[in-house]
């Protein structure tokens, strides 16, 4: 059997009239990083949503470690192991790191009706994880609002991992981010695909993603150009075809005669 | 950060300077509010007594007309120790209690305008005003005399127990049939509500002047009823005075607030000076303006003092 | 696995930390306006009106009623807040309760705790509906309210002139002395220590030695019970937290999995609940129901929730806050009474009171979310 993580296959997505994907390919392996590239428009974000259980596929099929399987909703492939971090994270600014690391599953201590959320060891636990990473978060009752985004992006991640995600989703994690930050939250990436998760990283930003990408699948107008390995791939190949080359080039054309017009 | 701090010190503190306050001799807690044009006629009376009788008063009134608010006005006025509280009393199941409160702490209770039937068993020392019934009593002869066979009696405070009353002794002093109507405070309002019932009556009676009554009076104006329909109201107001004097309207039913807030004071600093206490209803009405004295009625009026 | 880096081990080192002090952590705390308020009125009012006797036993429990009554919708109306939503249908709710309670005992003949009891769950009713239709339209909650407010005074108001006659149900009273449960919404508390402090002269008595003021009223036991109640819950449950993200994140709440829709709608439910505590209390005090009780409630208790440190747009805020925006506004309202001022100025000082807190609110809250 395939060591396949997670299979999408021929998958297809339509709206009314509108094809949005149609025949994308995608497998990720154990400790892959996938990089999902495509201009704006292309389809990434539909193709996210699906990977991720908000849509359904119209046509092809997701088989999760040689299952197939049906997501009914983001629940369902949170679940499975299909952890999404969307750009927005999910976090809230005005609660505390300790509350946002584990909303919707915090730890208790008690019983009956008078279960108490175990602020403590959730605190601890927190913290310890946002160590791990190489982040210090001084007081962890202190609210996420105070961090960088770098810091918030990583805290995001981290709290998929620690709820048991197997393949992690990333919706432009480093598109916001100054240099410093996109680097912290890149090392994190590796760090996390070097203990067994596959990642998928979605980004328009090739200087990013090709550093620590292992495979490469660019989107283009709802259809894959295809997968490829990085030996296969260099750097400006993967730029041009990404940005669609030949639309710079006849921009530069068109601007060299009308750098020529004014001159006159 | 600092210097909002101190502004609002500094505000707050000239504040607390220009409003400090001295001891009261008699508090008035009254149902009506002073933008009422009918109260702001008592509430002169209760300040001319004051100064002419020289003691320390104050005239309180809940926003709107809510009796729990009410009630808590007098147990307000009670934790301040006066040497006496003046109340109306429209409604005694809801105030009963701080009343009788009030008495038990030793201060007595006048009370004036509302509440004939009820304040002596409540333990009040007296009350002024008019006896409801008996005003819609003579108000119903006067119209039956007038000819008048069946008639519209307009009710704005629905649960106002004195109002309801004054329907009840209109009815029965009128003889013929009369329909009660009951609506809001809202003069837009009271004006459609009369308009849609003018097909079947040819006598209104309206509980309130400057309220119900000018709207009672627009309402027979466009329908240009005027003088078929014949009208009559308690109370009185600058315009239904004018339409008075100018014959449009029967009759108005003065109860003379004006001694409704003037005597209370009065019987209280005699009380105080002297221990004297009237016994029973001292009644300031029901004085009748009509046509023939309504011209001196206005002139007062315009000054707030009818 | 408790290997940390070693950049954490040089904690002390790290030049970005410095030592904040206990002060310092209580002074970003989302209450502290309101409890700064609450002590510039108790100051204001103590210069300005401390002999006329506004703060003797009778004159503070007078004004403590009053913030009491307040508190407790303020409270729930605070939760509800923090969870995202407003509910301005509560002061029909007070009005249609009152109903619901009155009603049945005085024309049906019913036993009063039945019909407190019917009231309840007539509120649970109204607190649902409110709630399932906020979060299956997922229209804003301030339209549903709305028309739940309109829906629900209308109803009240036309229920009671058809079966009345008239828009006030009197003669309560009488049954409050016998009913089993009624005393928990109208006895006093602690009427012991009244009577002792009375007998050894302390406070005021009346001409028969007993002393004016009776005891705790149950509306402010009330009040403080369900203040410790939801900051509890607010902070040391789950289901707190889960209050927290729903205001906060609606959407990335759901998807980690915190199920958004029931906590709305049973906040809700509370809002609907507190708002039938409060016309118990008002119905066996007053002796009667009315159908206007309550009229523009709503607005005070988000007022007191505001000025509590609750944001507008949720995620943030403290029960304990509108506790004490409810003391501030009950002290006012009633203080106000105490002075030469005319009562008309107690909006404008309202409306300014209410300018000051939130603009204080909103530099705490930068402060704890931006340079902490």
């Amino acid at each position: 059997m395939s060591d396949n993580l997670v299979e999408f296959n021929n998958i297809s997505k339509f709206f009314g009239s509108v094809i949005a994907l149609k025949d994308v390919t995608m497998h990720i392996k154990k400790g892959q990083i996938m990089c999902l590239l495509g201009d704006n428009g292309a389809g990434k974000s539909t193709l996210i949503k699906t990977l991720s259980g908000v849509h359904k596929p119209d046509e092809g099929e997701i088989i999760v470690e040689g299952k197939k399987t049906v997501f009914d909703s983001p629940r369902d492939a949170l679940d499975m192991g299909i952890a999404t971090v969307y750009q927005d994270l999910a976090l809230v600014s005005l609660m505390s790191v300790t509350r946002n690391f584990f909303m919707g599953r915090e730890p208790m201590k008690g019983f009956g009706p008078f279960k108490t959320f175990d602020v403590k060891k959730a605190n601890s636990i927190a913290s310890e994880r946002m160590g791990q990473i190489g982040i210090d978060v001084r007081d962890p009752s202190q609210a996420v609002g105070t961090m960088s985004g770098g810091e918030r992006q990583c805290l995001a991640i981290s709290r998929a991992i620690y709820f048991g995600a197997k393949v992690l989703i990333l919706d432009e994690p480093t598109s916001a981010l100054g240099v410093h930050q996109a680097s912290v939250v890149l090392k994190y990436i590796v760090k996390a695909a070097s203990s067994g998760l596959g990642v998928i990283l979605i980004t328009h930003n090739v200087h990013h993603a090709y550093p620590v990408g292992n495979s490469f699948t660019i989107l283009n107008r709802g259809k894959s150009m295809g997968t490829f390995n990085k030996k296969d791939l260099s750097r400006e190949k993967l730029l041009g075809m990404m940005a669609g080359g030949e639309e710079l080039d006849k921009l530069e054309v068109e601007l060299k005669e009308i750098d020529r017009i004014v001159k006159n | 950060m600092r210097k909002i701090y101190l502004t609002i010190l500094a505000f707050l503190s000239w504040a607390a300077m220009s409003v400090a306050s001295f001891a009261i001799d008699v508090i008035v807690v009254s149902h009506g509010q002073a933008n009422d044009p009918f109260w702001s006629v008592a509430k002169n009376g209760v300040d001319s007594a004051c100064k002419d009788m020289k003691i320390k008063c104050k005239y309180t009134a809940p926003g709107t007309f809510d009796m729990v608010e009410m009630a808590k006005l007098i147990d307000n006025a009670v934790s301040q120790k006066p040497k006496g509280i003046v109340i109306t009393l429209p409604d005694a199941a809801a105030l009963g209690k701080s009343v009788k409160a009030a008495i038990a702490a030793g201060i007595p209770v006048v009370s004036m305008n509302s509440g004939s039937d009820d304040f002596a068993k409540l333990g009040i020392s007296a009350h002024v005003g008019q006896t409801e019934f008996e005003a819609g009593v003579g108000g119903g002869q006067k119209m039956k005399a007038a000819g008048g066979k069946k008639a519209l009696c307009v009710n704005h405070e629905v649960g106002n127990v004195a109002l309801d009353r004054r329907c009840a002794g209109f009815k029965k002093g009128f003889g013929g049939s009369v329909e009660i109507l009951g609506t809001s405070n809202d003069p837009t309002e009271i004006q459609k509500a009369v308009a849609a019932k003018l097909g079947g009556v040819d006598t209104i009676l309206t509980l309130g002047a400057g309220l119900s009554g000018e709207a009672a009076l627009k309402a027979l104006k466009s329908a240009g009823k005027v003088g078929s329909i014949k009208l009559g109201t308690f109370d009185m107001s600058p315009d239904m005075l004018k339409a008075a004097a100018a014959g449009e309207v029967e009759f108005l039913i003065d109860q003379q607030q004006y001694l409704q807030g003037y005597l209370p004071i009065a019987i209280f600093a005699q009380y105080m000076r002297w221990g004297t206490m009237p016994a029973g209803v001292v009644m300031t009405g029901p004085g009748f303006v009509t046509p023939d004295n309504a011209s001196k009625v206005i002139k007062w009026a315009a000054q707030g003092y009818r | 696995m408790s290997t940390k880096s070693k950049s954490i081990q040089n904690k002390s080192s790290d030049e970005r930390l410095r030592k904040v002090s206990k002060l310092k952590v209580l002074l970003n705390r989302p209450e502290l306006g309101a409890l700064g308020g609450s002590i510039l009125v108790f100051i204001f009012f103590g210069i300005i009106a401390g002999d006329t006797g506004m703060f003797s036993a009778y004159g503070t429990i007078n004004f403590l009623e009053v913030s009491a009554n307040l508190g407790i919708i303020a409270v729930a109306a605070a939760l509800l807040m923090i969870g995202g939503e407003f509910d301005l249908s509560v002061g029909s709710m007070i009005g249609f309760a009152g109903i619901c309670i009155a009603i049945p005992a005085i024309y049906w003949g019913w036993p009063l705790w039945m019909s407190i009891l019917f009231a309840f769950s007539m509120a649970v009713l109204v607190g649902y509906a409110n709630g399932i239709l906020v979060v299956r339209t997922g229209l804003p909650s301030f339209i549903v309210t709305l028309a739940m407010l309109f829906i629900l005074r209308g109803a009240t108001l036309a229920i009671t002139r058809l079966i009345t006659g008239r828009t006030q149900v009197p003669g309560l009273r009488v049954l409050v002395e016998d009913d089993p449960i009624a005393w928990i919404f109208s006895a006093d508390a602690f009427k012991f220590v009244f009577t002792w402090l009375g007998s050894l002269g302390l406070i005021e008595l009346r001409q028969d030695g007993t002393p004016l003021a009776t005891g705790i009223p149950a509306s402010v036991i009330w009040w403080i019970a369900m203040t410790i109640f939801a900051t509890w819950l607010l902070m040391k449950t789950r289901y707190g937290n889960w209050i927290f993200a729903s205001g906060g994140d609606k959407l990335g709440a759901r998807n980690v999995g915190v199920p958004v829709g029931r906590v709305k709608i049973s906040l809700f439910i509370g809002t609907a609940v507190a708002a039938t505590i409060y016309a118990c209390v008002q119905v066996l005090d007053a002796g009667s129901a009315d159908t206007m009780r309550g009229f523009l409630k709503e607005l005070e208790a988000i007022v007191a929730a505001v000025v509590g440190g609750c944001l507008l747009t949720g995620g943030y805020g403290s029960a304990i806050g509108a506790a004490f925006g409810a003391l501030i506004f009950g002290t006012v309202s009633m203080g106000i009474y105490y002075t030469d001022v005319d009562t008309d100025w107690f909006k404008v000082f309202l409306g300014v009171m209410m300018l000051i807190a939130v603009i204080f609110n909103n530099y705490i809250r930068r402060r704890v979310t931006e340079n902490k």
